[in-house]
Formats: structure tokens, C-alpha cells, sequence
């Protein structure tokens, strides 16, 4: 295997351990987010549409620094995304040599993109997540590729059991893998399919053409120190002009475009006069090849296609982005992650790469469908129904890589409030059918449910305290009311703070926000909150009966 | 011969060579009499029924919760009574609340610990601490497996996967007549349940007969389409540990079962072969909410007296206690 496809495979290896990490729960001190951070296109959207700088941002900065002395290193060694592209040509058995059917000039497209993304992050739309390769790939795997191995994995295992029952292997037996699912998970695959098929007209067709991070790379590796030579033992013989992966050599060989090379090295390999050298010392005759501002008209029309288009989205009624006013259709569903910025920032530097879904241990974090339009499509939100949110878990937090969901230490966490419970009781074993049923008292890590027996109804009835409630969804994930829950979580009340504390802001504004274990208290004391209040009836404890 | 009416022996005492003997002390010196040659006999041909009748039905033991437990096993007979050499055991403590030991929402780790030892110095081939939890499994089992530890690992394993239940009918069920039990529990020799005393704002106290819903799939149906009691007993009829030990070292006396409520500290540990007695017993000699209540308050406990599952009338059995370090 050569240096190239080792490091490749080492590198997509460790970007999935990266991300199985952070799935599994192993490793929380490695940065789970590296590959993220290396995207230049999805720091540069997200940077505009949200108007910030971040921390990680240097990462990627760095990546295109890089560039200037290696070229683009990054798309033919690093980047998962062209690994898994060249993996699927190789089962594909899809050669580069092949004469091409399409013209170079395609390779436009991926500045119209870049400039499509720019303008519409001006507006403040970002589209970094339907773009930026890493964020994409990312998706892909956290969201499509590990559930899918996951639940074949558990498939082995259950078929082990009762072999690891009879050796008395416990552990085993009973090993129970996170099983995550995700709804959506068909248009990640869609979106990857598409980038894919392009394979079948062209060797790496997304990197050549579309890849806005490729593109920002080009602009970089104009002429990097690290290049692509050809000695004078060349004979022309145009082997490496047709082999080449990206189409990176001219009509005479010895003419490169560095831009479009990917550092593959492909060239010297099958160079049968071992004519190409990559090196710094200058010894080519290459021409210097058009730039891309003969382009101009094109960029032009695709920074007004992105205007247009984030005009057209933030015209939708539906959309979340930007001034509102009041006019706004908030879904009753739309439960974002404790910490999760305000609504408008939140969309601004979410890039969707489904890391916070994949590191969620309760799976309640779901990617949003159309609900919000486009503006929302792909974002996390809370799911009682597949799970409640854990008090005192910050994953979500930990892992984002725009911060977009803020990191918060374990005394902020609790205070960051997603939501305020409410019984429909229409539908409440209590309240409509008599039953006893206390599930989400049981259940509620906060106490925020009391049961009051009313003189006209049989059974003791919860209520909401609206204040204690941090809207975290175990009363709606365990309602054992079939169809829709008796007890919902809503966004009604939500702390959504830029900045500053969640505990601050939640006292200032009445909330007790703490966990049961906190509240013990010695024996003999009243209690400072009330109690369950008795079965009034029978005058005796709930519960109890004569 | 003439004899005045009604009172033919007093009439004349000098008939009777030794002392004089009425009707009464003659029915006592006989019913003695039988007594002691019937418990002979039994002593003779049966002696193990003979010691068991010697043994209580409920065990008391009070001081440090760990040597209380295995006091309370020992004063029914100890382990052996209950686990032969290479048996399977499954041991079903309430590990649903993931709280501190001090919050009594949880069966305390340290009596868990005890039973695993007492099981494998029985010889039990193969001891497993089984639940089905309420909150994030690896937090809710963390205490006890950690205990269990010196005993082995992965003894402790919270069970939250439909594939390791199993659908059994119920024969005995009146509402519940078939549920999703966890396989395994099926399969055992032995079952012991191992509930921490605390009330529950529906159920009247979470005990032995309610905690075996944490060996069951689906619950919610308990509470949902069934009368919560009577699926309990429903479910104690199917599932009916070989031993109960009740951890009363702690007792959630108000505000359960998820607490925080008012935790009195008891030091007592209750035993007994018998689900019904052993829950009447925690029921009637611990306070609920401040006060006193009988067995009998405790609809489930109640429903399964009468449909014969066990003695809720604590009163009538044979009680025994023991004071340890």
C-alpha cells in the first residue's frame, strides 16, 4: 500500500474512533471534533452567517496555511469524506484512465458554491451543512454508518448469549451496546448518494467540482513550495495525465495545476522514466495556468443565486432566522438542547454534522425535519418520546464544535431549563380514567410533579410545578399512555442564554431547578415544599386504603 | 341405683382412687397428652419438619445492616435452606433510583453484598443481581455492582433489553394473565427479592410483591390498563421469591418511591419464606407518613391474603428477633 492510501486509511480509522468516542463514551478527553475544526468551508460559512470568530477556527486556518507549502494534502490524505470516495471507486473498480467526457471547466463550480455559501452566510443563512464536506461526512457516519453497524453488532451479540449464558460469561450476556435511531437518517444517505454518483462520470467528482473547502484549498495552493516537477527525462508519453485522479495535468505533462492537485502522487508512480518529482526546488517549465478570475461572471451569478436563495428561505413563514417580529410558527416540538443558544444564533453556527445526535446517550436528540424550514432542517432537538434529557448529562455541549450548544459545568447544566412539562388530561390515567397512576412523579428528577387528591376525582392527580420543571422529558418518555403522552414537554419557557449564567438567570426569574438528592432532608424535619398530599378520602397516606 | 341428676362423679367422690378429676382437667391432661406424643412422633419420623416448625416465619434482626442480614437468614435456617451446591440464584434488589444510600430509595449495597456471599458459601453455582431499572442503568447499578465486586464481576447487570424477556402466562392472573419476564428468572433455581422499605404514592409501599415488576418488560401496562393492585398480585403469583429479605436499615417513609421524603433509620432487616408476611411485617412495623398502619391498608398485600398468597395476619405467625452487634 502506498504512503498515500496508508495514511488515508489512518486517518478515516481515527476520525471513526473519534467519533465512535464520542458515541460510546470512551476517551472524553480526546477533541472528538478535530476533523470538524479542519474544515476551512465550514468555518468560513459558519464564521459569516453567525459574524464570529472562534477558537477552533484556528485549526482550519492552519489547514490552508498548510496549503500554501503542501498543496492540497488535506483532500488526498485527510479528508474522510475523499477517503471514502476513492474507497467506493475502488469497489467500483473505477480507473482514471478513462478518457474524460466532461470538460475541465466544471471545476468552476465548486467557486460558485463557495461564493453561493458566502453570500447567503452574509444574510445570514448557513448552508455550511449542505456544503462543507466534514460536516456532511461527519453526518454520514454518526447518523447513517455507526447505527447501522451498531445494530448488527447487537445482532452477534444476541446471538452469542446463550452461548456466554452456558460459560457462564455475564459481561458478555448481558452486553448491551447504545442501539441509537435516528429519523432522517435516509436524506443523509441521499445527500451522500449524490455525491457518490458523481463518481461514475469522474474520479473524485465532489472534490474536483463541487467541494467549497477544495476550493478555498485552490486558492491556496496557487503554487505551493511542495510541487508537483517533471524532470527532463520526461518523454510525454501522457501517462500521468490520465491516471491522474483530479485531472491535474495538462495536455503536456509537464504543465501542472497545483490547485487541483490533490498531492496523491499518483504521477511519479507510474512515471516509467521517473521524470516527476515533488519538490521544492524549482526545475519545471510548467505554464502558469488561467486563474479563475476569467470566471468573474460565473462567481458573480452564484453570489446572487445565494442572496436569492437565502431571501427565498428567509421569506418562509416557517423560518426561524433573523427578525420575526411576531409572526412565527413555533413547533410545540421544538425542544433544543440544554444550552442551545438563542434560536437565531443557534441556526447561524449549527452545521448539522450530527455529532451532539451522536453523542447523546439517550438518543433523544433527534435531527429536525422540515418543521422549521430549511433554515432548521437536520438541527438537534429533544425527543421525550425516544428519551429523556439527562440532568446531569452535558454531552451535547462537550462535544459541539461552534458552540452552538454551549459547554456548561455541572452546576450550569442543571439550570439550563429546554422546556416546561404539561398534563393533557384529557388523556391522564388520573385525571380522565381514575387509574392510579403516579409514573411521572415517579419518574421527574426535579419533584416537579405533585399528586392532590380532589374531593371529585377517585385517584390522587399530578400537577406540574411549573417552576421546578426543567422540561428534561422523563415524565413524557415514561407516561405509559400509549399514542400521544398524557404529560408533553414543550419549549414554553426555555432558558436560551448567549451569555452569562443559567442559574443566575433561572433564580432571577423564580425557578428552583434541583436535583431530589439535594432536597434530603433529616427526619423529624417538615418538609419545605408540600408533600404528596394524602388520599384525603380515606384519610390515609396515598396509596393506602382502608 | 339412685343417683342425684346431673352430677354423677361429684355425687361420689369415693369411687375414684386417686385424685378427683373433673371434665376439664381430664380434657387438659389428654390434649397434653396427644400434644406431646404427636410432636414425639413427628420428632421421631420427621425431624426436619419438627426443626422447621421450630424456626419463625418472619426473622427480625436489627443493628449493622450487614451482619443483620445474614442474622435474619440464619434465624430461618440459614442460606442452605434456601440454596443447594450448584444451584442458580437470581437476586432482585430495588436499584431503580440511582440515589444515595442515605435517600432509601435503593436496597443498600451492603445487604446485596451479604446475600451474594451467603449464596456462594451455600455453594450456588452461579449468583446474578438482576433489575430492570427506572432511571440510566449504569448510574442505578453503580453502588450495588461495585459492592458486589469482591464476589465477582458482572454479577450486578441492569436489564433494559426486550430481548432478554420472555413471555409467560400467568395461569393464577385475574387481570394480568400474561407478561414479558426476564428469561432468566425463569430459568432460575432460586429467587430472592431483596426490596429496600419505602412508601409509594400509588402502591401504598414499594416491598417484595411490588418490586417484582423490575423483573418484568412492561410495566406501564400495570398502571395503564390494569387495577395497579391486582396486577401486582397478579404478577406475585407468577414470580414468588424462595426468600425475602426486606432492608430496613433505611425506611422512605414518606414520599416515595422516588423520594425525597422523610428517611427514618431503622437498622432493621426483615426475612421470610413468605412474600406476604414479610411485606406485612415492614408495613406494620414501620410508621408510613407518621403513622401506624396494618397490613391491611396495603390493598395488595390484602388481595394477596385472600386469594392465599401468603399471611398478611403478622400477628398469628411465629416471629423471632435478634439484636447483632
Amino acid at each position: 500500500m502506498t504512503l498515500q492510501r496508508t495514511v488515508q486509511v489512518a486517518s478515516l480509522i481515527l476520525f471513526i474512533l473519534l467519533l465512535a468516542g464520542a458515541a460510546f463514551r470512551f476517551a472524553g478527553w480526546l477533541p472528538h471534533d478535530l476533523f470538524l475544526q479542519l474544515d476551512p468551508a465550514a468555518a468560513l460559512l459558519t464564521g459569516l452567517s453567525a459574524r464570529i470568530w472562534l477558537g477552533g477556527f484556528f485549526a482550519a486556518l492552519s489547514v490552508l496555511i498548510a496549503t500554501v507549502v503542501l498543496g492540497r494534502f488535506f483532500c488526498g490524505y485527510l479528508c474522510p469524506l475523499g477517503t471514502t470516495i476513492d474507497g467506493v471507486e475502488a469497489c467500483l473498480q473505477r480507473s482514471a484512465d478513462i478518457p474524460e467526457k466532461y470538460p475541465p471547466l466544471w471545476r468552476r463550480f465548486k467557486y460558485g458554491l463557495l461564493i453561493f455559501g458566502m453570500t447567503a452566510a452574509l444574510l445570514g443563512l448557513s448552508l455550511a451543512f449542505l456544503v462543507a464536506p466534514i460536516p456532511l461526512v461527519t453526518r454520514f457516519f454518526a447518523l447513517t454508518v455507526l447505527p447501522v453497524f451498531q445494530q448488527i453488532a447487537d445482532l452477534l451479540l444476541q446471538a452469542a448469549a446463550p452461548l456466554a449464558n452456558r460459560f457462564d460469561l455475564t459481561g458478555l450476556m448481558y452486553l448491551q451496546l447504545p442501539l441509537p435511531r435516528f429519523q432522517w437518517q435516509w436524506l443523509t444517505l441521499l445527500l451522500m448518494l449524490l455525491i457518490l454518483a458523481g463518481s461514475l462520470w469522474q474520479p473524485r467528482f465532489w472534490c474536483r467540482n463541487l467541494c467549497p473547502a477544495g476550493a478555498m484549498m485552490a486558492l491556496f495552493a496557487r503554487r505551493p513550495i511542495l510541487r508537483r516537477q517533471v524532470t527532463e527525462d520526461c518523454v510525454d508519453c501522457g501517462l500521468c495525465a490520465r491516471t491522474c485522479p483530479t485531472r491535474a495535468i495538462g495536455d503536456d505533462p509537464r504543465s501542472t495545476l497545483h490547485h487541483e492537485c490533490i498531492v496523491c502522487q499518483t504521477c511519479r508512480r507510474v512515471c516509467p522514466t521517473q521524470a516527476v518529482v515533488f519538490s521544492a526546488r524549482p526545475m519545471d517549465r510548467t505554464r502558469r495556468l488561467p486563474a479563475f478570475s476569467q470566471y468573474r461572471r460565473g462567481l458573480l451569478t452564484a453570489g446572487v443565486c445565494g442572496v436569492g436563495t437565502a431571501a427565498l428561505t428567509l421569506s418562509g413563514a416557517r423560518h426561524l432566522l433573523g427578525d420575526t417580529g411576531t409572526r412565527r410558527i413555533i413547533p410545540p416540538h421544538l425542544i433544543r438542547p440544554p444550552g442551545a443558544l438563542p434560536e437565531d444564533d443557534f441556526l447561524r453556527r449549527c452545521y448539522r454534522c450530527g455529532a451532539c445526535l451522536a453523542a447523546c446517550p439517550t438518543n433523544t436528540l433527534q435531527p429536525l425535519g422540515m418543521d422549521t424550514g430549511l433554515t432548521g432542517l437536520l438541527t438537534p432537538v429533544i425527543t421525550p418520546q425516544m428519551g429523556p434529557c439527562d440532568p446531569q448529562c452535558n454531552a451535547c455541549g462537550q462535544i459541539c464544535p461552534t458552540a452552538a450548544i454551549r459547554p456548561l459545568p455541572h452546576r450550569e447544566r442543571i439550570w439550563a431549563k429546554v422546556g416546561t412539562a404539561t398534563i393533557l388530561r384529557q388523556k391522564c390515567l388520573a385525571w380522565e380514567l381514575d387509574r392510579k397512576c403516579l409514573v411521572c412523579d415517579e419518574v421527574c428528577p426535579f419533584d416537579a410533579i405533585v399528586l392532590k387528591k380532589l374531593p371529585e376525582i377517585k385517584a390522587p392527580v399530578p400537577f406540574v410545578i411549573e417552576n421546578r420543571c426543567s422540561g428534561c422529558g422523563f415524565c413524557e418518555h415514561h407516561c405509559p399512555v400509549e399514542g400521544q403522552p398524557a404529560i408533553v414537554v414543550e419549549p414554553m419557557e426555555a432558558l436560551r442564554l448567549a451569555n452569562g449564567s443559567y442559574q443566575e438567570k433561572g433564580r432571577s426569574l423564580g425557578l428552583t431547578l434541583e436535583l431530589r438528592p439535594r432536597m434530603r432532608r433529616p427526619e423529624g424535619q417538615p418538609a419545605p415544599y408540600p408533600l404528596t398530599e394524602g388520599d384525603s378520602g380515606s384519610g390515609l397516606p396515598p396509596g393506602f386504603s382502608e | 341405683m339412685p343417683s342425684s341428676p346431673g352430677r354423677p362423679f361429684a355425687s361420689n367422690p369415693a369411687s375414684w382412687p386417686c385424685d378427683p378429676m373433673n371434665r376439664r382437667s381430664f380434657i387438659k391432661r389428654n390434649a397434653r397428652l396427644i400434644l406431646w406424643a404427636s410432636a414425639l412422633g413427628f420428632g421421631i419420623r420427621l425431624p426436619r419438619l419438627a426443626k422447621a416448625s421450630q424456626m419463625p416465619d418472619i426473622a427480625l434482626a436489627t443493628g449493622d445492616r450487614t451482619a443483620a442480614t445474614r442474622a435474619a437468614v440464619d434465624l430461618l435456617g440459614g442460606m442452605k435452606r434456601f440454596v443447594k451446591p450448584g444451584q442458580k440464584v437470581i437476586i432482585k434488589p430495588n436499584m431503580s433510583f440511582a440515589g444515595d444510600p442515605e435517600d432509601a430509595t435503593d436496597t443498600h449495597p451492603d445487604v446485596v453484598r451479604e446475600l451474594v456471599g451467603l449464596c456462594k458459601e451455600a455453594g450456588a453455582q452461579r449468583v446474578r443481581v438482576l433489575d430492570h431499572t427506572l432511571r440510566r442503568e449504569e448510574r442505578c447499578i453503580e453502588g450495588v455492582q461495585k459492592a458486589c465486586e469482591v464476589h465477582g464481576d458482572d454479577i450486578v447487570q441492569a436489564v433494559s433489553r426486550s430481548r432478554f424477556f420472555k413471555s409467560a402466562g400467568i395461569p393464577d392472573g385475574r387481570q394480568m394473565q400474561e407478561t414479558e419476564v426476564m428469561g432468566e428468572v425463569l430459568e432460575a433455581d432460586v429467587l430472592i427479592a431483596a426490596p429496600v422499605a419505602k412508601s409509594h404514592s400509588s402502591a401504598g409501599v414499594s416491598l417484595s410483591m411490588k418490586g417484582m415488576m423490575g423483573l418484568i418488560w412492561n410495566r406501564g401496562i400495570m398502571h395503564s390498563r390494569f387495577d395497579l393492585h391486582e396486577s401486582i398480585v397478579d404478577l406475585a403469583s407468577l414470580l414468588k421469591p424462595d426468600l425475602v429479605v426486606v432492608d430496613g436499615s433505611r425506611v422512605l417513609s414518606t414520599n416515595g418511591p422516588g423520594g425525597p421524603g422523610r428517611v427514618l433509620k431503622r437498622d432493621t432487616i426483615i426475612a421470610s419464606r413468605d412474600m406476604v408476611a414479610a411485606d406485612a411485617q415492614a408495613v406494620a412495623m414501620f410508621e408510613w407518613y407518621g403513622r401506624k398502619l396494618k397490613p391491611r391498608n396495603v390493598k395488595h398485600i390484602r388481595i394477596a391474603h385472600e386469594r392465599g398468597l401468603g399471611r398478611m395476619d403478622v400477628e398469628n405467625l411465629r416471629r423471632q428477633q435478634i439484636q447483632v452487634g
